[in-house]
């Protein structure tokens, strides 16, 4: 019995569907997550008669043979990176890049790791740091004595000292692109490693060709859409009953072979 | 013998609803559709005295492919295109031209537009397609022309047949093709947009009921027919004794 089997791998590729549904759900007010979505791949097809073979001592070639396809599988979980919204905080230190790009972030480790969440704070000697108090790079720091700092389009961080009537540029911010953005690793806390299919990062100024600009005092949302989602779950649900159907009656035909005697 | 032979065709039968219930979410699914054949052979015993009797028996002699059009879903991918009208995609892989429906493309790290497992799309003359990592906006116009804020790069190979009976299955949701195809004029390509399963779910759940019972009402002839010779025999051999 094929079709036990063949149900089998639909079930399976639809419990994989209702996994990242749920994920997406669960992240749907994660600063600048990126929706997944699954996209399934047919199995191999096997040929009971092949297409082209001869069918008559004439040499009549079949037109069509025989074939049986063997399931279905997960071909790929693939991130979404469409923009998302834009909330007003009104935070010193929140961020988001409007168009392409990534703030880079120093791991412990010395490694890169790159994100679109801006929520930045200072830490205790006054350096730019995530929430997880992870190094924004290039490193910058705020002197003790400011007592506001503004972040232009791009990227160009300028604090207002007392008694100064002039800003100080303390730095620059700098955001990388990647030609494949699906292809970054997704790591948690979202940050996102480089990988061989993103291809190498390219560090730009904000705001400049290609490049995003920088808005300070606000955040990006993530970009499920709640809607989307849920109809995605009926549908993956559905499937998936559908398929437990399939093996119902597989087992119900073997169940009349076994009473024949 | 006849009953049997049915019964393994209801099995290849069910193995093909299976195999369409288990892609009703993939995307580009074209589902599969079997044609049976009377399959006539001649009594051996028959010496042709009261005419030619014959004994007709079941085979699935090809099955087919539903090439109508799946719903459309919207996903907001710029990189995931459908395609309205006959045609396909022309896609390289390592087997050889594959034509699919199946538009959930992505770009790999040279910048090359690829299918999902990576293999490239091709544009007109055979070329695949190229972006700079400055590429920020990627627009696909109706007939297939891919551009950027940066200039055109190309237009989508969209491939037609004559006669897409002659495709034959891949996986991947990819079809071979025996003659080399004609330029598609009738399609149109959606950008953002996936061409889910054509499989309709309802039609599949009642043909499955269909080859349940089948299958069982071909069992249930089996055992009669069973009982039958097993009484005749009974019969006979009592008839023997007396």
């Amino acid at each position: 019995m094929r079709s036990l089997s063949i149900a089998a791998t639909g079930m399976e590729a639809q419990q994989r569907n209702v996994e990242v549904v749920s994920n997406n759900l669960a992240n749907m007010n994660t600063t600048a997550y990126m929706r997944r979505r699954t996209e399934f791949q047919d199995l191999l097809y096997q040929n009971l008669r092949r297409a082209g073979s001869t069918s008559s001592d004439a040499g009549t070639i079949v037109p069509s043979g025989v074939q049986i396809g063997l399931g279905v599988k997960l071909a790929a979980v693939y991130r979404i990176h469409e923009q998302g919204n834009l909330t007003a905080t009104d935070n010193t230190f929140d961020l988001a890049i409007q168009g392409k790009g990534f703030f880079q972030v120093q791991m412990p480790n010395g490694d890169t790791a790159y994100t679109r969440d801006g929520t930045f704070q200072l830490n205790a000697q006054g350096q730019i740091v995530t929430h997880d108090g992870y190094l924004l790079q290039p490193n910058l720091t705020v002197p003790s004595n400011a007592v506001d700092v503004s972040i232009n389009a791009s990227g160009e961080v300028l604090a207002k000292i007392e008694g100064q009537v002039a800003l100080q540029n303390v730095g620059q911010i700098q955001t990388a692109n990647f030609a494949n953005e699906p292809g970054l690793q997704a790591i948690g806390s979202n940050l996102y490693l480089e990988t061989p299919a993103s291809g190498n990062a390219t560090i730009g100024t904000p705001a400049s060709s290609g490049y995003g600009s920088i808005l300070q005092g606000f955040l990006e949302t993530s970009n499920v859409n709640a809607v989307e989602e849920i109809s995605n779950l009926i549908s993956a649900q559905r499937a998936y009953e559908m398929n437990s159907k399939v093996i119902q009656t597989s087992d119900d035909m073997m169940g009349t072979l076994t009473s024949l005697r | 013998m006849i009953a049997l032979s049915s019964q393994s065709v209801l099995r290849r039968k069910l193995d093909t609803i299976a195999n369409n219930i288990a892609n009703m979410n993939t995307t580009g699914f074209k589902s599969e559709k079997m044609m049976f054949v009377e399959h006539l052979e001649r009594n051996q015993s028959d010496n042709g005295f009261r005419g030619e009797r014959k004994l007709s028996f079941v085979r699935d002699v090809a099955t087919y492919n539903d090439f109508s059009e799946g719903a459309f879903q919207k996903t907001g991918n710029a990189l995931d295109l459908a395609l309205h009208g006959d045609g396909y995609f022309t896609i390289r892989t390592a087997a050889g031209e594959r034509y699919t429906r199946n538009g959930s493309f992505t770009i790999d790290n040279g910048g090359q537009l690829v299918t999902n497992q990576g293999d490239p799309v091709l544009a007109e003359g055979g070329q695949p397609i190229f972006f700079s990592p400055q590429d920020a906006h990627i627009t696909i116009a109706t007939d297939g022309s891919v551009s950027t804020e940066n200039g055109p790069l190309g237009k989508l190979a969209l491939a037609s047949f004559a006669n897409p009976r002659m495709l034959k299955r891949e996986p991947g949701q990819m079809f071979s093709a025996t003659q080399p195809p004609t330029p598609a004029t009738q399609a149109r390509v959606e950008q953002g947009m996936l061409e889910q399963s054509n499989v309709q779910p309802i039609v599949e759940m009642t043909r499955m009921i269909q080859v349940q019972r089948a299958y069982e009402s071909v069992n249930k002839m089996i055992s009669r027919e069973d009982d039958r010779i097993r009484k005749m025999i009974q019969d006979m051999a009592n008839q023997q004794v007396a």
